[in-house]
């Protein structure tokens, strides 16, 4: 155990002894090393398997809302965690007095893929030190750079330091610069109007209709989703082209002015589909066209659950 | 002989108020326009959209009341957003954004729709057949896929 996992079990032993949460929503150490898996402390006995590391990839977020409102549940919370956890209260999926948010700032997740990437599969040991991460590989040590290794989403990440949260344990990083958020929608808006359409259909079309990134993402709470509906159908629900990009379009035009560009979808998708570029720039669009971002507080109501009359000012006449 | 693009027009059932243009909407519309009326243009998901543009669409017009005189107060408000945000995405991915458009029609402006229907084929005649995205199976009326 490091030092920030030691910080981190004397306070959830403290929530535990003070009676504040009934749940501690954190991480735990998985048979294989590189996989740690979410973790529902009941009790501070079972807590010797804690574990927290850059390899933790599930959105933490996605928790609360399989749980009664009544339930007081504390939330080990990254930067984008923090953010969802937000965006989750504000649409009344679990009341704030019941949440206790154990803030932790984050340098950023580490993509498995890439790892395995440059070593291979056969990796049995992972170790990080700051920003030197070292992995054991058919016996051999090999040591790796964690820029080489972060995903995607946590490259153009801006917000690191969790926002809203209890306790916050560990130093707050800078917040990066947000030109750095554009990268994914600059290189997809430089090509022209078939290409990007092309490119839309190659990554669609690799989609076997999992829905795994649905069930990753912690917006995604819809006890019944639009490609399950029966009567209507409202999309094919077979693996179509048509079936796949609506299934695409319609997954993130839902996350409109609601996702916190966590990339859980991504990191969970098993054909390693690119999903963010769709979703960033409906978050562009929601920060150019209404001021409003999501997760930066719990009050604000995201720009679709409310309208005012000043919106006809833009209607084409 | 040219075929003529096809159409589908969103139509809210409060926003014809005058008679003859309501009963040309309903019995005299061109074949290849397709009616679908709806209670209120804040009925039209997303997904309506999409499904249209995936049926093979060239065209699709929303023809809804104007903000302040909405039947409904506020309906068509709170679709704005949505629609005009789904337009600029369908946009962004690769399907023209001018193949969509909203009309408000206000309660005086008699033939109104008639103009804006034959202005917005003329438009769609020019950028031609909606070759991308009308990758759709096409379903029986009615939706089910049995």
């Amino acid at each position: 155990m490091n030092e920030l996992e030691r910080k981190l079990k004397t306070e959830i032993e403290r929530l535990f002894d003070e009676d504040i949460v009934d749940l501690v929503i954190a991480f735990k150490k998985a048979d294989s090393p590189l996989r740690p898996q979410p973790a529902f402390y009941k009790n501070k006995a079972e807590l010797d398997n804690l574990n927290y590391n850059s390899l933790c990839q599930n959105n933490l977020a996605n928790y609360l809302t399989k749980y009664p409102h009544t339930t007081r549940i504390g939330v080990v919370v990254r930067g984008c965690e923090s953010r969802s956890v937000n965006a989750l209260v504000v649409e009344k999926q679990h009341p704030r007095e019941n949440l206790y948010l154990i803030g932790i700032p984050c340098k950023g997740i580490v993509d498995i893929r890439k790892i395995i990437n440059l070593t291979g599969e056969e990796v049995n040991d992972y170790t990080e030190i700051d920003d030197e991460i070292s992995v054991r590989v058919n016996g051999n040590k090999v040591k790796l750079d964690r820029k080489d290794l972060l995903h995607d989403s946590c490259l153009r990440c801006v917000h690191p330091n969790p926002t809203n949260s209890d306790v916050t344990l560990g130093d707050l990083l800078p917040e990066g610069d947000p030109s750095i958020v554009r990268q994914a929608v600059e290189s997809f808006e430089a090509m022209d109007r078939s290409e990007r359409y092309a490119w839309f259909r190659h990554e669609a079309e690799r989609c076997i209709r999992c829905y795994a990134c649905r069930e990753a993402c912690p917006m995604c709470y819809c006890t019944e989703c639009f490609v399950d509906h029966a009567t209507p159908r409202w999309t094919e629900s077979s693996v179509s082209p048509a079936g796949m990009q609506a299934w695409h379009i319609i997954r993130a035009f839902h996350q409109t002015g609601r996702c916190t560009s966590c990339g859980a979808c991504e990191r969970a998708c098993p054909m390693d589909i690119k999903m963010t570029y769709l979703t960033d720039k409906l978050n562009e669009n929601m920060i150019t066209k209404y001021q409003f971002e999501t997760g930066l507080d719990d009050k604000t109501q995201p720009p679709f659950a409310s309208f005012n009359m000043d919106d006809k000012k833009r209607f084409i006449l | 002989m040219e075929t003529r693009p096809k159409i589908v027009l969103f139509q809210c059932q409060w926003c014809l108020y005058s008679e003859p243009d309501q009963h040309w909407v309903d019995n005299e519309l061109p074949a290849s326009i397709h009616l679908l009326k709806l209670p209120c243009t804040g009925r039209i998901n997303p997904l309506f959209i999409l499904n249209a543009v995936q049926g093979g669409a060239d065209g699709i017009m929303i023809s809804g009341c104007l903000p302040e005189k909405c039947h409904y107060k506020e309906g068509n408000l709170s679709a704005l957003r949505q629609n005009e945000e789904f337009q600029d995405f369908l946009d962004y991915i690769g399907y023209e954004k001018s193949r969509i458009r909203f009309v408000w029609l206000d309660l005086q402006d008699r033939g109104r729709i008639q103009r804006e229907l034959s202005d917005f084929e003329d438009d769609i005649n020019k950028l031609g057949k909606a070759k991308i995205m009308a990758s759709r199976i096409n379903l029986p009326l009615g939706g089910h896929d049995e």
